[in-house]
């Protein structure tokens, strides 16, 4: 049993952490200005394919890895300063709809821009094959994307926690007006903000791409999975993205492992039996939306 | 505000008319002697979503049979036309698409699809409608099988062709205890069935299953299952974003290295799309652009399509491009042979009638189901593009007649009733 199991938590825990930086991302975006950025699949899309490009440009992969999110990010903040800001002041499925226009335009454009057909991108040799940990082998970019997603997520707690422009991130989503009187620029923040969240969406954008596949829908995929994640961890809660994250790769691999045919749906479940007990998610505030 | 230049007024009719410009409404418009003029055929394809790249090269291969009969001047003095229409990889789009082609542009037949669902949407729309509909790209045995009519008729493989073209070879390669990494739809229990009937005549045995829901990402939790019953083969079963997706991560744990790996089908696509590492095994190939197996010595035909595709497209032509130019090209002829734009006509002068084509040989929609009797291959997957060409990636090694691999005439009967009026 301890054979299948133990590299099933670990596959888990990869999945897990691919959700909970997703989540992040969406979660940031969300607390801070109540978009619900549907579009956040296309960031990671984009990221991948830019790094595709980057690459076969002649670019490392570690290069394409940090640069290709920047580039991501630049295109996220001009997005959030002409379309997201002016529906700020709206109620939010207003930018719910206007971010899922996006979102299908973006998958348009990545089809004329690369192909209708997915493009073949992959780790660089370093990272290829197995490492043997005696009663299992495991792939060694799991190892890394695993080690990346964990460094990522300890530099936002502590940009988030101990820096003076986080500590005002965070003010601003508990009262954005007094944050705004007390000589903050928020419009920067919100773009800062929204940066923040296309960058976490870009470094697990070209890591999904280099695991995965890479096509003009290849994100979306994965955008339903941190949206489930975003509810059970409870809207508002970073923190709450991360464990829940982490649950739902647990979740849906020991479903795998023991009923494969419920796979799909065991993350749906997690997510009804949480919203019963409690309904504002595992660590999520009181009415987020007023 | 004084110095407003352009009034209310002044707004509406220039943006109304750049919005009819754009969007090109006088499209729109009947436009008047047109209809008696071309012979429409409706294209149903999924030109957005995960089956994107399949719809263009089959339309693609529509196109090059239209062009070249419009060339020697069109059926009965008039010009083919393809009206296209996307109907999403979805049953119920596809089925009211179908209804729009037919009722508003009048189109004298169907043709396309990808998704076997979607197949069978269509399939059953237009025989209400009493229209001919060509599946060129929906393989399931349905199809041509429980859920046959008399005005459908179907040009790529069934599922069934797919799994007896590869099921022998397969075994006799590499032995007979299988790991199979199964779509869990309809499409992947007839491929499992195909499977399940050819290794049960060896005395084979299927040492694992896994049942991946359609649009799987992470494979990880089927393959760590892989060493614990060490299978002789892993025969991989999904298709399309799935199979990238699952190569790509069996090359990461290892596996392709380790099992030999094959399927009962591959498309050029999806390989492509694949890493060099991630390439790999033995599969069925529906057509390929450079053998002499798959195209027929000196077949002038067919070393036509193929340049004038590269010339055309800038690459080379995929089983989905020979898809659409035969059935296109087909159906068409038919309506030049016979002088008709009847469907009932159609479907009796299609079926039964050797054709030569693109491909070795001569091929017939056979009578009883209306499928295409055609040889399938077996290729090899290598992970450079041989001689230069990035395109190459298969290496074809065999044929399978088509009377070899799909179900007898006598078996068909017992479930296809084609009903004509």
């Amino acid at each position: 049993m301890l054979h299948d199991l133990a590299p099933q938590l670990f596959n888990g825990l990869v999945l897990g952490a691919f959700y909970a930086i997703v989540a992040l991302g969406l979660s940031l975006i969300m607390n801070l200005t109540g978009t619900i950025n549907m579009a956040h699949g296309s960031f990671m899309t984009l990221a991948g394919y830019l790094a595709y490009s980057l690459v076969l440009r002649g670019t490392s992969f570690w290069f394409a890895l940090l640069a290709a999110p920047l580039i991501a990010v630049m295109v996220g903040v001009a997005v959030e300063r002409t379309l997201v800001r002016p529906l700020y002041r709206r109620e939010p499925f207003y930018s719910l709809l206007m971010t899922f226009g996006l979102s299908l335009i973006a998958e348009e454009a990545f089809r004329l821009i690369w192909g209708a057909n997915g493009v073949p991108f992959s780790p660089p040799a370093a990272l290829a094959g197995t490492v043997s940990l005696g009663f299992m082998s495991f792939p060694v970019f799991r190892i890394f994307i695993a080690v990346v997603l964990i460094i990522a997520i300890a530099a936002l707690a502590f940009f988030l926690t101990r820096t003076r422009y986080g500590l005002r991130l965070r003010a601003a989503v508990q009262d954005t007006e007094m944050i705004a009187a007390l000589g903050t620029n928020t419009q920067v923040l919100y773009a800062v903000n929204f940066g923040l969240g296309i960058f976490l969406a870009g470094i697990a954008g070209v890591l999904a791409a280099a695991m995965l596949g890479l096509s003009s829908t290849s994100g979306n995929a994965l955008l339903m999975p941190a949206f489930v994640t975003v509810i059970i961890g409870g809207m508002g809660s970073l923190f709450g993205s991360v464990i829940g994250g982490l649950l739902i790769g647990l979740t849906i691999s020991m479903t795998t492992l023991f009923i494969p045919a419920a796979s799909e749906v065991s993350m749906y479940i997690l997510m009804a039996i949480v919203l019963m007990v409690r309904p504002r998610g595992l660590f999520g505030e009181e009415g987020i939306f007023g | 505000m004084t110095r407003r230049s352009i009034n209310r007024r002044t707004f509406v009719t220039l943006a109304g008319a750049g919005t009819a410009a754009a969007f090109g409404i006088p499209a729109y418009l009947p436009r008047i002697g047109e209809a008696a003029d071309t012979i429409k055929i409706g294209l149903v394809e999924p030109y957005t979503g995960t089956y994107a790249a399949l719809a263009e090269n089959e339309t693609r291969g529509y196109e090059m049979a239209v062009d070249a009969w419009n060339k020697r001047g069109g059926v009965m003095g008039r010009k083919i036309e393809l009206v296209k229409e996307d109907v999403q990889a979805d049953p119920g789009v596809g089925a009211q698409k179908a209804r729009k082609l037919v009722d508003q542009d009048k189109v004298v037949a169907l043709a396309g699809t990808v998704s076997s669902a979607v197949s069978l949407s269509i399939g059953g729309v237009s025989n209400s409608l009493g229209t001919l509909f060509m599946d060129s790209g929906g393989h399931s045995d349905a199809v041509t099988g429980a859920s046959c009519h008399w005005n459908v008729f179907r040009t790529c493989h069934s599922t069934w062709m797919e799994t007896h073209a590869t099921g022998n070879f397969l075994a006799k390669r590499f032995g007979k205890k299988w790991y199979l990494i199964t779509p869990d739809y309809a499409f992947g229990h007839a491929l499992e069935e195909g499977f399940k009937d050819v290794l049960g005549k060896i005395g084979g045995q299927i040492v694992g299953d896994a049942l991946t829901p359609l649009g799987t990402t992470d494979f990880s939790s089927y393959l760590t299952k892989i060493d614990a019953v060490k299978p002789d083969a892993i025969i991989v079963l999904v298709q399309g974003e799935d199979y990238t997706n699952c190569l790509k991560q069996m090359a990461q744990f290892g596996l392709l290295k380790k099992y030999p790996v094959g399927g009962p089908q591959v498309e050029l696509e999806p390989v492509l799309s694949l890493p060099p590492a991630a390439r790999g095994g033995y599969w069925g190939v529906e057509w390929y652009y450079k053998s002499e197996l798959t195209l027929g010595k000196n077949n002038k035909q067919a070393q036509q399509f193929v340049a004038d595709t590269i010339k055309r497209y800038g690459q080379p032509p995929t089983a989905r491009n020979c898809f659409g130019y035969v059935t296109g090209d087909r159906l068409i002829a038919t309506m030049a042979e016979a002088k008709t734009t009847d469907s009932t006509k159609l479907a009796r002068a299609i079926e039964g009638t050797r054709f030569t084509s693109i491909f070795n040989g001569s091929a017939y929609y056979r009578k009883e189901d209306h499928q295409l009797m055609w040889p399938m291959w077996i290729g090899k997957i290598t992970e450079e593009g041989a001689g230069g060409d990035k395109f190459n990636l298969f290496d074809i090694l065999d044929t399978e007649p088509a009377d070899a691999i799909e179900q007898s005439v006598a078996e068909k009967e017992k479930v296809c009733k084609l009903g004509y009026p």
